[in-house]
């Protein structure tokens, strides 16, 4: 318990303290607005400004971000009476999105003008997303973790169907609107129900009042669950993954890269902060569904990704097995500092990796339509070798290789799981590793085949400067959470320990 | 040792010379190459240094296996990882062979007609870094990323160069492999944290030895009263599989002989001269040391499952008429004998075994290079379609004969030195064994005379008709391989000896039950022709 319980809250407003809290989030919502108004002013032919002006905004929430991973301390402190975190998981957090949104507008330009979407609500919608995943990632209240989810998953809905042309992408954008708004349900019906129960939105207070409920309370248990229902959504964990695939195909690579990375990173943090901290006392109602659902997405995710032809939806199938692995960290998080160490060590590897996985699909695509199937990228090694050494570099890591940030990933959820007594858990895991490495190296043989004789030549396009900076930072990041562990893994656990609220 | 960090070195130059390669153009094919060959040539001149220390100096650290050269930095301290690296008696020598092997495919690679070679040789040269992290690697955490990351550009290698089944062999291989390793992975964790539970937040294989696993009972079966296995006896199958792949040992081979036939050449020497060393040394380093309780009580097991690699791989090679298929499955075969001298768990098999990994490691190489040469010249690997190579090309029928000499183990060569130390460390354990491993010796010198004769004697074919001897060049590859077999056949103390001072450890830790029989240097090397 905390000193939260204690505030007054009907007197107090909110003051300096609680505006600096939000600082990286406020900055970024002022980008959004100015984004708007300066779509006004500025040429269709010079919307690059646009990207520069978003890159510049992002530096500057992400240099405040650094900053007040400093400033907030190991300990934290709650802002706006409960309801914001400002600590050291949060700016973590802030970190890895504002990085992810970054890079996905160093190639959105080249993108769009290939694809003649190059609008410029391209880039409010995204730094509105974004804020809403800052929020999300600094949230400790029932009603702002609603409201940052609903900011991200509405500016996500039209960026998924911003390829108006395309029946693909509406497709997209509609499944994703009508399960999402599916899930939205869930959550709140869940939060309606540990409302009820607890008599509280914020999380310090909910986690009071469930450590004081035991025995069980069949309801909150109810809520807690169909919460994680909510968010196992966002994160795309099997079950609830069926419009994963179509989603990522159909949006515009850009968005797809930026969506199936940032959300992710957003949506754990926020699970992290409430399954590991605020509903820690109720974990033996919990961990079973937790597991359950973690080890389906892996099973689910790794077999379908088999048979998959487009690089996209393989894509979309990993993502929702590489949930099912950071879930076993969240899964054992509990009892286990290594389980959300390794949860947040796993996030940071898999924005670097996925976002360059996705950054390759979307510089190789052609003008009008995405190239996204294995066809288009044979022979893409003789053509672009260091494009494709790149991917399979990311490949590789998703697999979970040495010398790669994803192998350290699954290593530390792994030993966590075997920390927490959990061996079939991570025999689970290992297994499921094993049958995907088939379908990460089989892109890597492709790229480097001969075309088939009667196919088509498929010119990609020139990878431009950005790209190669996208991609360059990106393998690096790559290598770099692959092999000095110890840069990463104290920030992570720096983030575990200095987490709010604490039980 | 003086402070400069030999093994580092010797694990980072391969490394930087891939990096090196980089920056020179793709259409420098001589210069690629010529790069690729230099940095061979001077990881081959360091790793000598390493091993001339090993031999000459004393070992450092109390610990129960003494090392060399011993560099030691924290890794992943949260956990407990650390940067520790050494070598030993068992090591250095495979060390050498590790360098000398893949210089000698570094000096075959063709760099006219490699595509992409800049890529080729870049990963033949990370190939070589990964190896040599995974045999001075004394933390089980490094050793694991470097075991694993090993497969990296051995994939890339196999899978993008040879020929056109290559994609199916190599992804059947990679998978075996990972599915075996990353069981492995769990029981190093298991290792790891029993030992944090002993108050020892650790991955390294020093601590760990000092403290080894308690003697546990099996764990129930849910729902039932049964009992399964210990966790030690899994912790050392999950261990015993991932080696037993590599080696590969029979029934985990079915990947090896698809595999051996669509490797182009190079990656090939290196590959079946060092990769599959890498799982006899595992089981020498890990296997034996840190499990001795579940090796004794498998012993039986597996020392048959070697035994049926001996004869199953000797049967196999017996009956195929591709000539890289004979060479594979008399691979399986010769590498039965080395897991039959490690299983022994005594002073001679092991003793042998590390003797013969080498010994094999020359003798496989030689055997992939003259079936490599002779496929160039004739388009064909089929032994019924080949004959008369004696008259076209003598220098190779020289070669290759000194090479199949070696490989039957005639006394003399380097073959019967490893062998004969093997089958008396076997007959230690259980007379029978040595009987039946002999019978393997048997089948062997039959396959390899009827294919040395098979591509050798005879009249001349169609297809050797034209043929020109070997290049001054090839010669040059050939000979330093039929020199080693001769010289480490009547000469073999440098070798017996390094590794004498380092097995005892071994033996003392796998707690061998025979006390080993005192045996004449000359009978025990094989020293009299």
């Amino acid at each position: 318990m905390n000193a939260l319980a204690a505030l007054p809250l009907a007197t107090a407003t909110p003051g300096w303290h609680d505006l600096v809290g939000l600082l990286p989030e406020l900055i970024v919502a002022g980008g959004f607005l100015a984004l708007m108004l300066l779509d006004l002013v500025v040429p269709p032919a010079r919307r690059t400004w646009l990207a520069v002006f978003s890159g510049a905004v992002l530096v500057g929430a992400l240099a405040v971000s650094v900053w007040g991973w400093y400033d907030a301390g190991s300990a934290g402190r709650s802002v706006f009476f409960g309801a914001f975190a400002y600590d050291r998981l949060a700016e973590f957090a802030n970190c890895v999105i504002l990085v992810t949104t970054l890079l996905t507008v160093a190639i959105s330009p080249g993108y769009l003008n290939r694809r003649r979407l190059h609008h410029g609500e391209y880039y409010s919608l995204l730094m509105a997303a974004t804020v809403g995943m800052m929020l999300l990632a600094g949230a400790t209240s029932l009603m702002v973790i609603f409201l940052a989810i609903e900011l991200l998953s509405i500016s996500l809905y039209i960026l998924s169907g911003f390829s108006r042309q395309e029946e693909r992408s509406q497709e997209a954008a509609v499944k994703y609107l009508l399960l999402g708004s599916f899930a939205s349900a869930f959550l709140l019906f869940g939060m309606a129900l540990v409302y009820g129960e607890t008599g509280h939105t914020q999380l310090a207070q909910i986690a009071a009042a469930m450590s004081r409920s035991l025995p069980v309370d069949p309801l909150l248990v109810g809520g807690i669950i169909l919460m994680f229902v909510g968010l196992a959504f966002k994160v795309s964990a099997a079950p609830f993954h069926a419009w994963t695939p179509d989603v990522y195909q159909g949006a515009p690579t850009s968005v797809t890269t930026f969506m199936s990375v940032a959300t992710k990173v957003a949506a754990f943090i926020v699970i992290i902060r409430l399954f590991d901290d605020a509903f820690a006392s109720y974990y033996s109602r919990w961990s079973a569904v937790v597991i359950a659902v973690a080890i389906l997405s892996m099973v689910v995710g790794n077999l379908a990704a088999l048979t998959q032809n487009s690089i996209k939806r393989m894509l979309a199938y990993s993502g929702i097995a590489q949930a099912g692995y950071i879930l076993i960290g969240v899964a054992v998080g509990v009892g286990t500092p290594l389980g959300v160490q390794g949860a947040l060590y796993y996030l940071a590897a898999y924005a670097f990796t996925n976002l360059g996985a996705f950054a390759v699909v979307t510089v190789m695509s052609g003008r009008g339509e995405d190239l996204d199937s294995y066809d288009h990228l044979r022979g893409l090694w003789h053509r672009r070798p260091y494009v494709a050494a790149a991917l399979a570099f990311f490949l590789l890591s998703l697999a979970g290789f040495p010398f790669t940030a994803g192998f350290i990933g699954k290593f530390l959820v792994f030993a966590a799981a075997i920390q927490a007594h959990n061996v079939a858990l991570a025999l689970w895991g290992i297994g499921t590793s094993a049958v995907s490495v088939f379908y990460y190296l089989r892109v890597t043989l492709i790229m480097f085949q001969r075309p088939k004789e009667d196919a088509p030549a498929y010119e990609w396009p020139r990878t431009g400067w950005a790209g190669s900076a996208v991609l360059l930072v990106t393998a690096a990041g790559t290598l770099v959470l692959g092999v000095f562990v110890v840069l990463v893994l104290t920030v992570a656990s720096m983030a575990q320990a200095g987490t709010l609220p604490g039980t | 040792m003086s402070g400069f960090p030999w093994l580092t070195a010797i694990l980072l130059l391969p490394a930087a010379g891939a990096l090196v390669l980089q920056l020179i153009p793709g259409r420098a094919a001589d210069l690629i190459k010529g790069v690729t060959v230099v940095v061979a040539a001077a990881e081959v001149v360091l790793v000598a240094i390493v091993v001339y220390g090993v031999a000459t100096t004393s070992a450092i650290g109390g610990g129960p296996l003494p090392m060399h050269y011993v560099e030691q930095a924290n890794w992943i301290p949260a956990i407990g990882a650390s940067y520790h690296l050494g070598v030993d008696g068992v090591s250095a020598w495979i060390l050498a062979l590790n360098a000398g092997v893949f210089l000698l495919g570094a000096l075959v690679v063709p760099r006219r007609s490699t595509e992409r070679l800049k890529l080729f040789c870049g990963l033949m040269l990370l190939a070589e870094a990964a190896t040599t992290g995974v045999l001075i690697s004394l933390d089980l955490l490094l050793f694991y990323v470097f075991w694993e990351g090993m497969l990296i550009p051995l994939y890339f290698l196999l899978a993008f160069y040879g020929n056109e089944n290559r994609g199916r062999a190599t992804l059947k291989f990679v998978i075996y492999t990972v599915a075996g390793s990353l069981l492995m992975l769990l029981a190093i964790l298991y290792l790891h944290f029993q030992a944090l539970a002993g108050g020892h937040n650790t991955f390294d294989l020093e601590v760990l030895l000092q403290n080894p696993l308690p003697a546990q009972a099996g764990v129930p079966l849910p729902f039932t009263t049964i009992q399964t296995l210990s966790p030690a006896m899994f912790a050392f199958l999950a261990f015993a599989l991932a080696f037993a792949i590599k080696l590969p040992i029979v029934p985990f081979h079915t990947w090896l002989p698809d595999l051996y036939e669509s490797a182009p050449a190079p990656a090939l020497v290196f590959f079946a001269g060092v990769v599959s060393k890498m799982g006899a040394y595992g089981f020498i380093r890990f296997g034996i040391t840190l499990f001795s309780g579940p090796v004794h009580q498998l012993q039986p097991l597996l020392v048959a499952l070697a035994l049926l690699s001996i004869l199953y791989g000797a049967m196999m090679a017996l009956s195929q008429t591709d000539l890289k298929r004979i060479v594979a499955y008399a691979s399986i075969s010769h590498l039965g004998f080395i897991a039959l001298g490690i299983f022994s768990l005594n002073q001679n098999g092991i003793d042998g075994a590390v003797i013969q990994i080498l010994n094999h490691g020359i003798i496989i190489a030689g055997l992939f290079l003259v079936v490599d040469v002779v496929e160039a010249r004739t388009g064909t690997r089929d032994i019924r379609e080949l004959g008369g190579l004696q008259k076209r090309m003598p220098w190779l029928y020289v070669f290759f004969l000194v090479i199949t000499l070696g490989a039957l183990g005639l006394p003399g060569t380097n073959g019967f030195v490893g062998e004969v130390t093997i089958m008396l460390g076997a007959f230690q354990y259980f007379w029978l064994l040595a009987v039946l491993a002999g019978l393997g010796v048997l089948i062997a010198a039959w396959y390899m005379l009827r294919m040395h004769q098979g591509m050798m004697h005879g009249p001349v074919r169609a297809v050797t008709e034209k043929v020109h001897d070997l290049r001054f060049r090839e010669g040059l590859v050939l000979a330093p391989l039929a020199v080693l077999i001769v010289l480490l056949g009547v000469y073999p103390h440098p070798v017996g000896d390094v590794t004498a001072q380092a097995v005892p450890g071994y033996v003392t830790l796998a707690d061998a039950s025979q006390s080993p029989v005192a045996i004449p240097t000359a009978v025990r090397y094989g020293a009299v022709p």
